[in-house]
């Protein structure tokens, strides 16, 4: 038996394209590897999740609960506790090998894949912070969980690295859990987190933010607990300043420095890979350079705001059913390229084979801009443009504009001029 | 002198400006003018914590106040909510604390608590 | 001063029961050969470790290579011992288990004042008796090692050298000298040493003691400390010198298919490139004297060092692919070679001192001189005729090929619930870590002896699910429960009001 589509992955990205797969009547097995459905959005707590989607204010639980009782409603089937090991593809088939207690190692077979894999945090080890290895530096989503879902508190005396959203989520939470959160470090000139999440979860409760500062020391007791750590702050070149340190006792530094797109199931493709966004590269459609293979949600890139995460994955769902359907007409591509103060766009091609009309750009500026214009270009002639205010790396854009009337032949740069 | 707000009414956060005049600037909808004027006099906030419970697989289930409630109870409500203990299966929206602190407002389950069926 | 005086009986009362014969001091993948070693002997041995695990200082961060025995000083003992060392490898490989990865190494030269240098060291493995060595030039070289730095002119081919896995060195010889009789106590940090008589008095943690008739000292960087508590003058000081590493994930296996040296230094074998028997690629280490032995820590400057010169050996590194730093230390010592020997002062002490590289290489021959050619316990003791000198290999479960685990699967289902995703480590064999004659609840102990927690995330997604099962197999709180030492607990607090 070969199954339409195969989704892997049963958090918000997941549940959003089997939902608008299995709408477009197609066979869909979703595999989640945990107990239950919902992923990360089980263990953020926090409010602020669905005004785009619903027009109200959800918690995470709450959110994802909207998703898993539309994705039962509508019988899909679906396996948890299996993970999935392998992904291949011979000839026009994928090969999905799975592992479980129940089923043992199986293969599934299917037409076309969507990838929901969502991201892992950066840990210690990918940036370079010298000094001692104790036990007490931990990445912020570990903390998270084990606070909120098993009921546990990692530390008393907490420094929070980056200032990423989860950080700073978990700085009001492990306040309010009586811990006591001694400041929170930025690398960056800016904050990388949400303008709300500075105000209603450092700013209410006077933890200091330490802009272009990084931590540059962690010491260990005898037993090799945390103890202290220093913080500098950099240069523009984000070497640190010497004379600016700052000792803090701590017994816990959490780490909020940066999500990274797990496509460790794409590591057997042979497929272009965008060094910025640490993921593959997609068309418009939200498929890979392998034909079939379609990945969205933060396997994808990472999302500031879940409800993105739903409307993406659901129209990579969309996608995957139309591919199945046959209505991909042709495989003549141009790129999108970034440019002037653009840190990334995806998707990075544009296929005109399929039957979109709506090209949807999603991007991030690679700094601060009070007042700019985003423009689009192919060859010398502008082919949209927008005036933002407000735009910063830590929120992520898109435009959206029909793209009938583009040439075929040559590609597209985004820019983002300063106004 | 023009005093500088963030919204945070949605994930947006717009940077709204009040100036001396009260005149409200930089809202992108009208949340925000609302959200400033509320906190000039009485800021407000939604708590989002945890609850405990008896069951093995859930130690903990999610809870909120169902509207913003004043910011200096904060902290009252959080030794209130800590004392709850859920002891039977729950819908999400269930009240697990009626008008905390005689604010009006409802704690209520964002988590189904639900007990794992042996299949 | 009544108090004390009644502690001490309690004590002494509580000693007196056993005397053993040795007694070793330290379970790295030294002292844990030796206890095997004395197993093929009628010998009862204990061997104390301050840490919660075996291998958990010098043994726990190094390069695992076993070298070829090219580099030492020809005659001395770090040259016939790390030569012998390395066929003896081959030999538990069957006999223990111990992973090997047969990669051969490259020592490279840049230029004509290396090549030189090149031929010396081609002239010291002659002497050395390292087999099959040879020198190729740039071009025949590039063939297996397509990443070669360009910069390079010539290489030292050593194909004996070979990378293994550190821990399980350990955890094997210990698991099989457990099985053979041998008595391991961990956490028990030896604080004072007497010899009254003919009988050793070892006291650990202040408030314990054991008697051996004889002593083994093999407590690597603490050695000297060690020695110090029974010698009136240790032969040797260490003298720890830390080195740094990046671990890059196994996503680049391949990358390097040899051991990559530069060509050594006095300070050393210089900042290697590795490959790892599970795939990984290490850099470094570099090599810095430290004024703390007992913490060596990363640095800026270290770690700098470290891509620098591997960038010597390879071109394109992809050091993207980084997931970890760390910082080991050797045990180096002032006197230029191995120092195992029979104290000058106290009959029956051993000294297994210096052991830094390639003591890893080394180890079962080290075991195996001290023992026959230092001690000569065949002289004192009887040979056991129940010795079983065979450990069956660790099931690595994603290793297997779909036949071996499909039939495993059906008589153990657990192989098929994966709780670290990232190196695909399955529920049963993380139960198998935490059982058995080395069992380990710790977190720590259950990344060292299965790789859980070792991979691409670095436990953030496998470390609440190992939790669980050590609380649910150890019937304890996750309160209760250490990432290494006891001290070392995974959290301060459960939230929440106690009903």
């Amino acid at each position: 038996m070969i199954k339409e589509i195969v989704v892997i992955g049963g958090g918000a990205s997941g549940l959003a394209a089997a939902i608008a797969a299995k709408k477009k009547n197609k066979d869909v097995l979703l595999i989640e590897r945990e107990a239950e459905l919902g992923g990360i959005l089980n263990q953020c707590i926090h409010n602020g999740f669905g005004l785009e989607v619903f027009k109200e204010e959800y918690t995470g639980p709450e959110y994802a609960y909207k998703f898993i009782e539309e994705f039962n409603s509508l019988d899909i089937e679906y396996l948890l506790n299996a993970t999935v090991i392998k992904l291949d593809k011979v000839d026009d088939i994928f090969i999905i090998t799975l592992s479980s207690e129940k089923l043992g190692l199986s293969e599934i077979k299917a037409k076309a894949v969507v990838i929901s894999s969502g991201c892992y945090e950066r840990t210690r080890g990918q940036i370079t912070m010298p000094g001692d290895r104790p036990r007490g530096v931990i990445t912020a989503g570990s903390a998270q969980r084990y606070l909120n879902i098993n009921g546990f508190l990692v530390g008393k005396k907490v420094f929070i690295l980056g200032s990423g959203d989860i950080g700073l989520i978990m700085a009001r939470r492990m306040h309010l859990e009586g811990a006591e959160v001694l400041g929170v470090a930025e690398i960056m000139p800016y904050s990388n987190g949400l303008n709300r999440n500075i105000v209603q979860c450092l700013n209410d409760f006077d933890i200091p933010l330490y802009l272009s500062h990084t931590v540059t020391n962690v010491e260990s007791d005898e037993f090799k607990r945390l103890k202290a750590i220093t913080i500098q702050e950099v240069d523009s070149r984000f070497n640190p300043i010497k004379g600016t340190e700052k000792h803090f006792s701590v017994d816990t530094l959490l780490l909020s420095i940066g999500l990274i797109p797990d496509i460790t199931l794409l590591d057997d493709f042979d497929i272009d890979v965008d060094p910025k966004t640490k993921s593959a590269k997609i068309n418009q459609a939200y498929e890979t350079t392998v034909n079939g293979l379609f990945i969205c949600g933060n396997s994808l890139q990472v999302h500031d705001l879940v409800d993105n995460v739903s409307k993406e994955s659901s129209r990579a769902g969309t996608s995957a059913a139309d591919y199945i359907d046959g209505l991909v007409t042709s495989r003549q591509k141009i790129k999108i390229i970034p440019k002037e103060n653009i840190l990334y766009v995806a998707p990075q091609y544009l296929d005109f084979g399929w039957s979109f009309k709506e090209l949807i750009i999603s991007f991030r500026s690679s700094k601060k801009l009070e007042k700019a214009a985003i423009k689009i270009y192919q060859g010398e002639k502008l082919v949209y443009q927008k005036r933002r205010t407000f735009i910063v790396p830590a929120e992520m854009e898109q435009v959206s504009f029909p793209y009938s009337e583009l040439s075929k032949d040559e590609d597209l740069r985004v820019e983002l001029e300063e106004l | 002198m023009t005093k500088e707000f963030i919204c945070i009414v949605c994930p947006r956060g717009c940077h709204v400006l009040v100036d001396d005049a009260g005149n409200i600037s930089g809202n992108q909808c009208k949340r925000g003018e609302t959200y400033v004027k509320n906190e000039m006099t009485n800021p407000k906030r939604v708590v989002t914590t945890t609850v405990r419970t008896v069951f093995e697989e859930i130690p903990r289930a999610s809870v909120k106040t169902l509207e913003a409630i004043p910011k200096g109870l904060i902290y009252q409500a959080m030794d209130l909510i800590n004392q709850v203990v859920i002891t039977k299966e729950m819908k999400i929206g269930e009240v697990v604390i009626e008008n905390i602190l005689n604010t009006g407002v409802n704690v209520v389950l964002t988590k189904e608590i639900k007990r794992k069926e042996v299949k | 001063m009544l108090k004390t005086f009644f502690y001490s009986f309690l004590i002494y009362w509580k000693g007196t029961d056993k005397l053993y014969d040795y007694i070793i001091i330290g379970a790295g993948v030294i002292g844990s050969n030796i206890a095997r070693e004395l197993c093929r002997y009628q010998t009862k041995v204990l061997v104390l470790d301050k840490e919660n695990d075996v291998a958990n200082v010098q043994s726990l961060a190094n390069s695992a290579i076993v070298h070829s025995g090219h580099n030492p000083e020809p005659g001395s003992l770090k040259a016939r011992l790390s030569v012998w060392g390395n066929l003896l490898y081959e030999q538990m490989e069957e006999e223990l288990g111990i992973p090997l990865l047969k990669t051969g190494a490259y020592v490279v030269a840049h230029n004509h004042h290396e090549e030189q240098e090149l031929d010396k060291l081609a002239e010291l493995a002659r002497i050395n008796q390292v087999p099959e060595f040879s020198i190729l030039n740039y071009e025949e070289a590039l063939l297996d090692e397509p990443n070669l730095s360009k910069t390079v002119t010539k290489v030292l081919s050593l194909p004996t050298t070979k990378v293994t896995y550190p821990w399980e060195v350990a955890f094997a010889a210990m698991e099989n000298a457990i099985k053979n009789g041998v008595e391991f106590r961990k956490n028990a940090l030896v604080t004072k040493i007497r010899k009254v008589g003919n009988v050793f008095y070892v006291t650990v943690n202040n408030n314990q003691e054991y008697q051996s008739k004889y002593l083994i000292n093999a407590a690597g960087v603490a050695s000297d400390d060690i020695a110090g508590m029974i010698e009136k003058k240790v032969p040797y000081t260490i003298k720890g010198r830390k080195g740094e590493y990046f671990v890059l994930d196994k996503r680049v296996k391949g990358f390097v298919n040899h051991v990559l040296y530069p060509l050594p230094t006095e300070l050393g074998k210089g900042v290697l490139i590795t490959p790892q028997f599970h795939g990984e690629i290490l850099l470094g280490p570099n090599s810095l004297e430290v004024k703390d032995k007992y913490h060596p820590t990363t640095s800026y400057e270290g770690l700098t060092y470290v891509k620098e010169n591997a960038a010597l050996l390879a071109d394109n590194i992809p050091i993207n692919q980084i997931i970890r730093s760390f910082a080991g230390i050797r045990s180096t010592s002032d006197y230029d070679d191995f120092y195992i020997k029979e104290s000058l002062e106290v009959k029956g002490f051993y000294h297994l001192g210096g052991i830094d590289s390639p003591g890893l290489t080394a180890c079962f021959a080290i075991a195996k001189y001290l023992v026959e050619e230092v001690m000569n316990v065949g002289e004192i003791y009887s040979i056991d005729p129940n010795f079983d000198p065979l450990r069956k290999k660790k099931v690595l479960f994603n290793r297997l090929s779909l036949t071996e685990k499909k039939d495993l699967l059906l008589k153990e289902p657990l192989y098929g619930n994966i709780i670290c995703k990232c190196e695909k480590i399955t529920e049963k064999e993380i139960l198998d870590a935490m059982h058995g004659p080395l069992g380990s609840n710790t977190i720590k102990g259950i990344k060292k002896r299965t790789r859980a927690g070792a991979g691409l995330c670095q436990g953030g997604y496998c470390e609440e699910k190992i939790i669980k099962m050590i609380a649910k197999e150890f019937n304890i709180s996750p309160l209760e429960i250490a990432y290494d030492k006891e001290e070392t607990k995974l959290f301060v607090a459960e939230t929440k009001v106690k009903p």
